[in-house]
């Protein structure tokens, strides 16, 4: 059996996924510390600044994130087939096909998927869910960095109410994430294991491997 | 009054020479009687304390000390509705009582439920009179929520709904005031589950330029900063989207807090009356609302004495914003309660790590599934099932 190599994700896609892997991390991490600072200090006169450091952390990651999610805005219009819209959303009937034959697959209840060289639309699916929830965690996040800006403050305020609703929203929000990570990284080693497509590498190298028709 | 009592108080814990200081400093209180006519200097003290609060250049403070002593004071109708009356004594009950008395000065109260001396009829009466007198001219004050179910039934004046009330009256008003967290947003009463449908006076006012001075009780600065902004400008100051005074509401308490400097070394009371609470750390972990509040609390304090909720250790409850009491609570928390319709989920990161946990068991078991089918299908058809799987 032989196999040829196809160009899937462009280096931009690459670079917005590696930079929503670092952001995401980070913005856990240091979100979580701000939510609830684990160190405590009684120490006066040393100026370490825990949590101001932590902050400016969360702020620098949080415009990471923000950049990162507009490169996935552009490439969903302008990218390439493979990252398109239109490769993803259920409407067509190719899509809606893949759909169907990617749960079955997922769900053990049928031995084959259809090949697609991009996502398949479920995980299309999720990602456009993601960009979602990361739309309303930007928002939350401004609203939460800039109070007195009379822009956030209309925006945040007209769709969280208050600021201390905005924080929740933002924290419970940030559990999403945490699902997703979970999830996505286990799908790709599961489908890693399965195809043989080279999924992981493809999203450092950009390439995935397709079978020869013979 | 208040005051006599805390001179007696220091003179029984101090001695006899600060007693006298005390007297000395009260002396606009003329031989211990509460005074309503204020004296020039009581006045102007007011003046400048409110000029402070706007934020507004002291070249400004003699066309304020103009406005507020023209011989046309502005008729004002004070109208109460679901409300407990706290900001009213907050307001003329303040120990150093300039600011009460500046306020009796430079308004001619003609309708006030608390502190008008007519009743019943009579009352009734004058309401009217400034309604046609001064139509378009006068201040109308909104001290609490107006209930809007059943036909607002809930809270009724002289046998008229509280929503008829200020359907008559707000139209006619050259501006509507809703002092308090009630009447600017619904406050307590609108608390879920809301039965009496109380809103505040911007769900129902529409033509009326409606400012709100939120707080429970509002700092009477931030009222009187008000009213004496749009005497001197003759209009009302500029505002946030909420309809709060930017002069006044503009920060968050958070970001001009006396214990910021706290948060940022991470030094933290963890609970009350440990290390931290006794050494003044930051209230954040105890549930201060400061970091979502906006309102002047730290900058104007409270009751002449420089104080405010976390200057004497207890956290920011966030009376100031909108639907505080759903979303502020529980006040010695971070976070609120996360409401579903089976109930209340006090711990939203318990219930995370429960959904988490949850998730990964079900990757686990779907693993395994995918190992026991390949497996057995490894069992069926030999060595050569890869090309199956």
């Amino acid at each position: 059996m032989s196999y040829e190599t196809v160009r899937v994700w462009s280096w931009l896609l690459r670079v917005y996924h590696w930079a929503l892997v670092v952001s995401i991390t980070a913005l856990a991490i240091t979100g979580w510390y701000v939510n609830a600072p684990w160190t405590g200090t009684t120490l006066e006169g040393v100026a370490s600044m825990p949590v101001l450091a932590m902050r400016n952390v969360h702020f620098a990651a949080g415009y990471l994130f923000t950049g990162a999610l507009l490169i996935r805005i552009y490439l969903f219009l302008f990218g390439n087939r493979f990252e398109k819209l239109g490769d993803l959303l259920p409407v067509t009937g190719r899509n809606l096909r893949n759909l169907f034959s990617t749960a079955l697959y997922y769900l053990y209840l049928s031995p084959t998927k259809e090949e697609r060289m991009g996502h398949n639309v479920l995980a299309g699916m999720s990602y456009l869910l993601t960009m979602l929830v990361a739309v309303f965690q930007l928002i939350s996040g401004f609203f939460l960095l800039y109070p007195e800006s009379s822009f956030w403050q209309g925006l945040g305020g007209a769709i969280f109410s208050s600021q201390q609703q905005g924080r929740f929203v933002h924290h419970i929000l940030m559990w999403y994430f945490l699902f997703f990570a979970l999830i996505h990284v286990y799908l790709v080693i599961w489908n890693e294991i399965k195809a043989p497509e080279g999924l992981i590498s493809s999203i450092f190298s950009g390439r995935k491997f397709k079978e020869n028709e013979n | 009054m208040g005051l006599v009592a805390v001179t007696s108080v220091f003179s029984d814990a101090y001695g006899e020479e600060c007693f006298t200081r005390e007297v000395v400093m009260a002396d606009s209180d003329k031989g211990n009687i509460l005074d309503l006519n204020l004296d020039r200097r009581g006045f102007i003290k007011g003046c400048t304390a409110v000029a402070t609060a706007l934020g507004v250049s002291d070249a400004l403070i003699p066309r304020m000390v103009e406005a507020a002593s023209s011989a046309q004071r502005p008729p004002v109708i004070w109208l109460h509705f679901q409300e407990c009356t706290g900001c009213t004594e907050s307001l003329l009950r303040s120990s150093h009582p300039d600011i009460g008395r500046l306020i009796l000065e430079i308004i001619s109260l003609d309708y006030h439920e608390t502190v008008m001396a007519g009743s019943g009829y009579q009352a009734e009466k004058s309401l009217h009179d400034t309604l046609e007198k001064y139509a378009g001219q006068f201040l109308c004050v909104v001290e609490g929520a107006i209930p809007t179910k059943d036909n607002g039934i809930y809270c009724q004046i002289a046998g008229r709904t509280a929503v008829d009330i200020l359907a008559e009256v707000a139209p006619k008003a050259a501006a509507v005031i809703a002092i308090g967290s009630c009447s600017s947003f619904g406050g307590i009463q609108a608390a879920a589950p809301n039965p009496t449908g109380a809103v505040g006076v911007r769900d129902l006012v529409s033509g009326t330029p409606v400012i709100n001075i939120p707080g429970c009780p509002p700092n009477p600065v931030s009222f009187m900063g008000t009213v004496l902004h749009y005497l001197t400008f003759k209009r009302l100051p500029p505002t946030d989207n909420l309809g709060r005074p930017l002069f006044a509401y503009g920060r968050r308490n958070h970001d001009q807090c006396e214990r910021r400097a706290h948060f940022d070394e991470g030094r933290f009371a963890e609970e009350f009356g440990d290390h931290g609470h006794l050494n003044g750390y930051c209230l954040y972990k105890v549930g201060c609302k400061g970091p979502g509040t906006f309102a002047n609390c730290p900058t104007a304090r409270f009751n002449d004495v420089g104080v405010w909720p976390v200057s004497v250790g207890h956290g920011c409850i966030g009376c100031t914003e909108p639907e505080f009491w759903d979303t502020m609570t529980p006040f010695y928390e971070r976070l609120p309660d996360v409401k579903l319709p089976g109930g209340l989920v006090s711990d939203v990161d318990g219930a995370g790590k429960t959904v988490l946990g949850l998730t990964a068991a079900a990757v686990g078991l779907h693993a395994a599934v995918g190992a026991v089918k390949r497996m057995a299908q490894c069992k069926c058809s030999g060595n050569d099932s890869e090309e199956e799987v």
